[in-house]
């Protein structure tokens, strides 16, 4: 049996082409894939991470961002923990997008999910987006926000371990007047985050 | 002789290099009863077929007497167009009285040599038959004749909202004649069950030239033996597919794909149950591959893989009608594989250009493994705790053999139906006496069957006296079944019973 304490759901949305698979592959795999195709579907992987001696499964889930790849897309963010909404910090249409974006998370995302937006390509040198632009909007919004650099490694690792800090912490102060292994828990798994979270000892 | 003569020479050059089954196979022997054809008998054929209808030359046959997998080659030397039923009948009421004997082909797609002559038997194609005769769409049932290609009546019925009720990876080409005629199983069985259920009618010309007509399409029809059951899986031997009636299922309006990797067969195994209880009537299809197979068909053939690497890939597949209810059911099955840790990543769509690309690893595997040398196949029911272990049990067995590449196996697990796979750059006796009938030994006694879907045909008839799944009553039962409808054996002779 694996051993872990907490598992999280991520899942990366945004427009196409702002880096999401870029992301999920510098996080998981510490590699920068030049030339990298369009996502079609969802691409899901596991990365154990450890956070203060405690081990943490995320599931990332990365999602197409091509609107006519989008039909069952909604049906995995129901399950999130977290969502990363990614724009492009060079282009301001991936920017624009985003109130979209989240009217769609309003509608199929558990209200009670983690967001976090997060301007990716800061390598680049023809920002389009200033910092404090993205930033605002994330105040507003209610997000949490970060800028990144997949290819440079900037501050990919910083996101997802802030994500899965975040995500032990609310589970934490949850769970922790019901978490009693004597207490009739079959499966051993107690809900945490929204209604879907499991927390397994083993 | 004439035209029909076939000189020496030839006999090695021809047919892509191919061996003749007669000297690859020397243990059997031609029936001696059986006329040989003459020029007389090629004239009858013509004023029967016309002359289209009758095909006599050398470059043209070749095709017709190798097998998909080139491991048998016939001789014969004529080949049959018919466009009929009743030149059908024509044909068979002439090979009956002149003791002709005949080997009819559809796609000539099959794996175990049952559609390519032994050694000079008429081959009867049926690929002229290919009319699509009626669709009920209220009852859901097709009539067609026995030469439509598989992928052309699905193709066709679409336009009713229907579908054929099993899909193979021979699509483009198999015939519906033939995929009764083995009793075809494939990807979507494990939903919609098999041809014993979907198989509603056939018409069968006996070998007199009788027309048996049982296409009434009833569901339900309970007036006497269930002779249309007859010919599943019969091979051609009790008579001649003509036409079926075929019970379709509605076309599914939301499919889902996952693309699972997984690093040890205990874990297929146990999504394979979650697979059932979640994904629950929803569940289509649950194939699994190994690592060997998917670097077959990346080095190849240049598909790209769809995951990282892992000891084995599996694929799930739903058909739903709600959309959201399926993207639910799937989120819910993904998030568990997940959660218990069975599955380490993947991939899900719904878009057909990604399902397609996903589905093409899994059909184009025998190509991809048979592609630059022999590919020695096995197709075995198994339990599922026994399912993978005669794959370790012969890289084992052949790891000293040199001419043997690689052993695989993929199939569908949902099915317990592995295809075993041993791949060698030629042609090897010595392999071929290492996996033969060591395979069917080891299954026999592990519970399986040796022939899970792909039939008996010319290569595994000589075992089926000693593995036919179910003793020597049924030998005997089909031995009778056979002489009573075709007594003088013209009906694709060596193929599934075993030499008497």
């Amino acid at each position: 049996m694996e051993d872990y304490k907490f598992l999280f759901k991520v899942v990366l949305v945004g427009n196409a082409g702002v880096g999401k698979t870029c992301l999920v592959r510098r996080f998981t795999q510490g590699l920068f894939p030049p030339g990298q195709g369009a996502t079609i579907g969802v691409d899901f992987m596991i990365k154990t991470v450890e956070i203060g001696n405690e081990k943490i499964k995320l599931q990332i889930w990365d999602t197409a961002g091509q609107e006519r790849f989008r039909s069952i897309t909604q049906s995995y963010y129901r399950s999130a923990h977290a969502l990363i909404l990614v724009y492009d910090i060079s282009c301001q249409p991936t920017f624009d997008c985003l109130t979209d974006w989240l009217r769609e998370i309003e509608e199929y995302a558990s209200s009670k999910v983690l967001r976090v937006l997060v301007g990716n390509k800061i390598d680049r040198d023809d920002r389009e987006i200033p910092t404090h632009v993205g930033e605002d909007f994330a105040q507003r919004h209610n997000m949490y926000y970060l800028e990144t650099s997949a290819k440079e490694s900037d501050n990919v690792e910083r996101l997802f371990m802030q994500i899965a800090a975040e995500l032990m912490e609310q589970a934490r102060s949850k769970e922790l007047p019901r978490y009693d292994i004597n207490s009739q828990n079959i499966n051993r798994r107690t809900t945490t985050i929204g209604d879907s979270c499991c927390s397994r000892s083993s | 002789m004439g035209r029909v003569a076939i000189s020496l020479a030839r006999r090695y050059y021809s047919g892509g290099g191919v061996a003749l089954t007669a000297d690859r196979y020397p243990w059997v022997t031609r029936a001696p009863h059986l006329s040989r054809i003459e020029d007389k008998h090629v004239a009858a054929f013509e004023r029967l077929l016309g002359p289209s209808g009758v095909i006599t030359e050398e470059e043209q046959l070749d095709g017709y007497n190798t097998d998909w997998l080139k491991m048998v080659r016939g001789q014969s030397k004529v080949v049959l167009r018919p466009k009929t039923v009743e030149e059908v009948s024509a044909v068979m009421r002439s090979c009956s009285e002149g003791k002709l004997a005949v080997c009819p082909q559809g796609g000539n797609t099959g794996l175990v040599g049952g559609s390519v002559p032994v050694f000079d038997e008429i081959v009867l194609s049926m690929s002229l038959m290919n009319n699509i005769i009626k669709v009920d769409p209220v009852g859901g049932n097709v009539w067609c004749e026995a030469g439509c290609v598989l992928e052309a009546v699905n193709t066709h019925l679409e336009k009713f909202g229907l579908m054929m009720p099993y899909d193979l990876g021979a699509k483009g080409s198999c015939q519906v004649g033939g995929n009764v005629s083995t009793c075809a199983g494939g990807l979507r069985l494990v939903r919609y069950g098999s041809l014993n259920a979907n198989l509603l009618g056939v018409q069968a010309v006996l070998a007199n030239g009788d027309i048996l007509d049982c296409m009434s399409g009833h569901r339900k029809d309970n007036t006497g033996y269930h002779l249309r059951q007859l010919f599943l899986g019969a091979e051609g031997t009790l008579g001649i597919v003509t036409g079926a009636v075929i019970s379709c299922p509605t076309l599914p309006t939301s499919v889902s794909l996952a693309c699972l990797g997984l690093d040890d067969f205990s874990k297929v195994l146990t999504t394979l149950r979650t697979s059932k209880r979640i994904l629950c009537e929803t569940l289509s299809s649950c194939e699994v591959m190994d690592d060997t197979c998917m670097d077959a068909v990346a080095n190849k053939l240049g598909l790209k893989p769809p995951l990282g690497s892992h000891k084995f890939y599996m694929l799930v597949e739903t058909h739903a009608s709600n959309p959201q209810h399926d993207g639910d059911k799937m989120d819910a099955f993904l998030q568990e594989l997940l959660a218990c840790g069975d599955v380490e990543d993947g991939t899900v769509a719904s878009e057909p250009s990604k399902m397609n690309a996903l589905w093409q690893i899994r059909e184009r595997i025998t190509e991809a493994l048979s592609r630059d040398g022999y590919l020695y196949k096995y197709d075995l029911s198994l339990p599922h705790e026994k399912f993978y272990e005669i794959v370790h049990v012969m890289r084992n067995r052949l790891r000293g053999v040199k001419a043997a590449k690689t052993v695989s196996g993929f199939g569908h697990v949902g099915d317990g139906n592995l295809h075993l796979n041993v791949e060698a750059d030629a042609f090897d006796q010595e392999i071929l006496e290492m996996c033969e009938p060591f395979i069917f030994d080891w299954t026999q006694k592990n519970g399986g069957s040796i022939s899970a879907e792909h039939g008996i045909g010319f290569k595994k008839a000589k075992f089926m006296g000693k593995y036919a799944a179910t003793g020597k009553a049924s030998l005997s039962t089909m031995r009778a079944i056979k002489t009573a409808l075709d007594p003088n054996g013209i009906l694709n002779p060596y193929k599934v019973l075993p030499p008497a």
